[in-house]
């Protein structure tokens, strides 16, 4: 057999393809907004910059008081972090509540205390219309907060192109995606 | 007689026994029924067992999962009666659900008489039949298999998304009596016909206040019983596929319950209130005061009290019966601090000095803004609390100036209070910025002197005065189709919007009439910024029990008449 082609069988092996996802996994173009934003200590972030900088970044939209949906994302990011150990700060996770009104600073600083948040993980909430600029950004925007559903969008460093996933995900699928953005 | 007398002795003393031996009798795991159900709560609620430790599972095939993070009640809420969020449906998890077959036919059951056996629209079509029951009624042992395993007795796998328990057998039967138990007997204030409401108002509440509340919800009441003729009609002959939509429909009354005297007599006057006629829920209200009394009555009792009308609510992050409008005063501090804090930058350096008169005005906006102040991480300012009768004249105000010397200077006190504030313009330096509450000046915008408004910042918390005129004349012409005055519009407006919402949220039970069911029906609206006119903005939320979270901070244009400026918005982090 000729070597090009052991290299490319195993190639296929350890790389898993995204369309051998069982979830729904697009690539798409979002336009960060120039927004500020408060984290879970009060500090304004400007989002753009935030986002922009040298770590492979993973994004989601959840609220405080939310029953099912956020939970359940809060638990994945959690696991990841503790997964990673000492490698968590080299991941920018990023969580953007879609209930300004009711997250404050100390809401989101309980929240992620309640989830073992460690460094590298920062809740982001903001005026109403900053939020519904982010949300519709990313193309996550939702009348209803009730109504919102699961999603995790990521990037690598310096990509232009973020992979959008509308499902719940397991550790090991978020962890093989991460693992796919710094492959890149 | 007296042998008989005695016989009833012995046997009253052997019942009495017996139901307290009853009681002891450890039923599960080696508890009594007592403890297995307060095990099973904080199980249930706080994801802990009962020797201490979290409860632990597995969520979408391989996440572990401190049982402290993700709660039964977050999903299936506290009644059990499940939620729905997004694109996640939550089943029931109560007693009453899992302990009975989930039939394809819902509420609907075979008519029994040879008539209605006739009739198509009171029959299954043919197709219908051929569907299969979704699952049959659980057992104890069905029950703790789909926990530990996630797999329920039709052999169908559910949602990875349902955590699977890594329990012990005898904390897993602690779980199973308590879920078996869980929203099983419909509470007292509902029957087969009715929803009895009740509405608390205090014997020194004026009586132009009281009239116009009361009118407005006898109107609702009066809309709802409306259609009672229609509604039990079609819960006898409507289509088998409304049955349950038609069946659970019920008439409202509406009690008054007039409390008397001082504020410590009140338990006991609304106990035997509720002990005469027990009532699902309270509605509205009015008392001199603080609302603790009421409030805790309703914690105690487990019923729900919505937007009672109150500038003194109780502030809690835990507490779970009243849902109230808003923070109140306390909102109003806490707003002055954020503002201070996130837009004007204040640092620990500044100088801050607070006054206030002793009362419960004052004490809410302290604390509300001196809680808010401490989370920041500021040290608190220097407090000059007024006795009731002190005077406060041009010395007052120059003393103040001369010995404090305050860059910010927060005034919580009544427009008589401010009759000779021009003093502080003589001063060679004014405080950048004079801090006092819109509510507490009664809106007596007035009293603030022309001198003085480039340095004056109000805390207020309802809508500007120019904003919502399209939701101010809906309620105006509601009120007006009802033969209802307009005599305090905003009173008038909450009042109109509970209304709303209380039908929203009774609708949402269906039939399973309980009390905690009808307050997550609150906590799963929609966020409101349309129905209100008062308010901008009103959200809601599982646990969310203060709707309006926001306030603004104006300044005043100068004149007779003066505007209000916009200097924050509505919500401020």
């Amino acid at each position: 057999m000729p070597s090009s082609l052991i290299v490319l069988f195993f190639f296929i092996l350890i790389i898993p393809s995204a369309a051998a996802t069982k979830y729904k996994r697009t690539v798409e173009k979002y336009q960060v907004p120039d927004v500020t934003l408060v984290n879970q200590e009060g500090q304004k972030i400007n989002l753009r910059t935030f986002l922009n900088g040298d770590k492979p970044v993973i994004l989601d939209f959840i609220y405080g008081t939310c029953t099912t949906i956020c939970p359940v994302l809060s638990i994945g990011f959690s696991h990841f972090q503790k997964k990673l150990g000492p490698d968590a700060d080299k991941v920018r996770l990023v969580s953007i509540s879609i209930d300004p009104d009711n997250d404050t600073p100390a809401v989101m600083k309980e929240y992620l205390q309640r989830y073992n948040a460690s460094v590298g993980w920062d809740f982001l909430t903001g005026k109403r219309e900053d939020i519904i600029m982010v949300m519709r950004a990313f193309d996550a925007y939702v009348i209803n907060k009730m109504n919102h559903y699961p999603l995790t969008i990521l990037r690598g460093p310096g990509d232009e192109e973020w992979i959008r996933i509308n499902e719940l995900l397991s550790t090991s699928d978020l962890m093989q995606e991460y693992k796919l953005l710094l492959k890149k | 007689m007296t042998m008989r007398f005695l016989l009833v002795t012995v046997l009253c003393f052997l019942f009495v026994s017996t139901a307290a031996a009853a009681q002891n009798e450890k039923t599960v795991a080696g508890f009594t029924e007592e403890e297995v159900l307060l095990f099973g709560e904080k199980m249930y609620r706080e994801g802990v067992l009962p020797s201490g430790e979290p409860m632990e599972a597995l969520v979408m095939g391989d996440i572990p999962v401190d049982g402290r993070m993700f709660t039964c009640d977050d999903c299936h809420q506290r009644s059990g009666l499940g939620s729905v969020e997004g694109t996640v449906i939550t089943w029931p998890t109560n007693g009453r659900e899992l302990y009975r077959p989930r039939r394809k036919t819902g509420a609907w059951h075979q008519p029994e008489s040879e008539e209605a056996k006739m009739d198509v629209r009171k029959n299954l079509p043919a197709y219908w039949e051929e569907i299969e029951e979704a699952r049959p009624a659980y057992t104890d042992e069905s029950l703790a298999t789909v926990l530990w395993t996630g797999v329920d007795p039709t052999g169908r796998k559910l949602n990875p998304i349902m955590p699977l328990y890594h329990l012990e057998d005898s904390d897993m039967a602690i779980m199973v009596h308590y879920l078996k138990n869980l929203s099983v007997d419909l509470p007292p204030g509902v029957d087969d016909t009715t929803i009895r409401f009740a509405t608390v108002v205090s014997e020194d509440i004026p009586a132009e206040a009281r009239e116009a509340m009361l009118a407005i919800l006898q109107a609702h009441v009066d809309v709802r019983n409306s259609q009672s003729r229609h509604q039990e009609r079609r819960a006898e002959s409507g289509p088998f596929y409304k049955t349950e939509m038609h069946q659970a429909y019920r008439r409202w009354e509406l009690d008054i319950w007039k409390l008397q005297g001082p504020a410590n007599t009140w338990s006991r006057q609304l106990r035997e209130y509720y002990q005469k006629q027990p009532v699902f829920a309270l509605l509205g209200g009015l008392a001199e005061g603080s609302w603790q009394p009421i409030h805790e009555f309703c914690e105690e009792l487990k019923i729900p009290a919505i937007f009672p009308l109150t500038d003194f609510p109780v502030i809690s992050e835990s507490d779970w019966y009243t849902l109230y409008f808003s923070k109140g005063f306390y909102q109003e501090g806490e707003a002055a601090a954020r503002y201070l804090h996130a837009q004007e930058n204040i640092v620990s350096g500044t100088k801050i000095v607070m006054v206030s008169r002793q009362g419960m005005a004052g004490s809410y906006l302290n604390r509300g803004f001196s809680e808010s102040w401490q989370v920041f991480g500021m040290p608190g300012p220097e407090h000059i609390k007024l006795a009731p009768d002190k005077k406060l004249s041009e010395q007052f105000w120059s003393d103040i100036m001369q010995a404090k010397q305050p860059d910010v200077l927060i005034l919580w006190l009544e427009p008589v209070d401010l009759a000779d504030i021009s003093t502080l313009v003589e001063e060679t330096k004014l405080p950048g910025k004079i801090i006092l509450s819109a509510e507490m000046l009664n809106y007596s915008f007035t009293a603030i002197p022309d001198n003085l408004r480039d340095n004056v910042y109000l805390t207020y918390s309802y809508s500007l005065p120019d904003s919502q005129k399209r939701s101010k004349q809906a309620v105006k012409q509601w009120l007006r189709a009802r033969k209802i005055p307009v005599t305090d519009l905003k009173m008038q407006s909450k009042m109109y919007f509970l209304g709303w919402m209380l039908a929203g949220a009774v609708k949402s039970m269906r039939s399973e009439f309980f009390r905690d069911y009808f307050l997550e029906g609150f906590d799963m609206m929609i966020d409101q910024d349309y129905a209100i006119a008062v308010y901008p903005r009103l959200t809601f939320g599982s646990g969310q029990r203060y709707a309006s979270k926001g306030c603004y901070i104006v300044q005043l244009t100068k004149g007779p008449e003066p505007k209000l400026v916009e200097k924050s918005n509505w919500i401020i982090h």
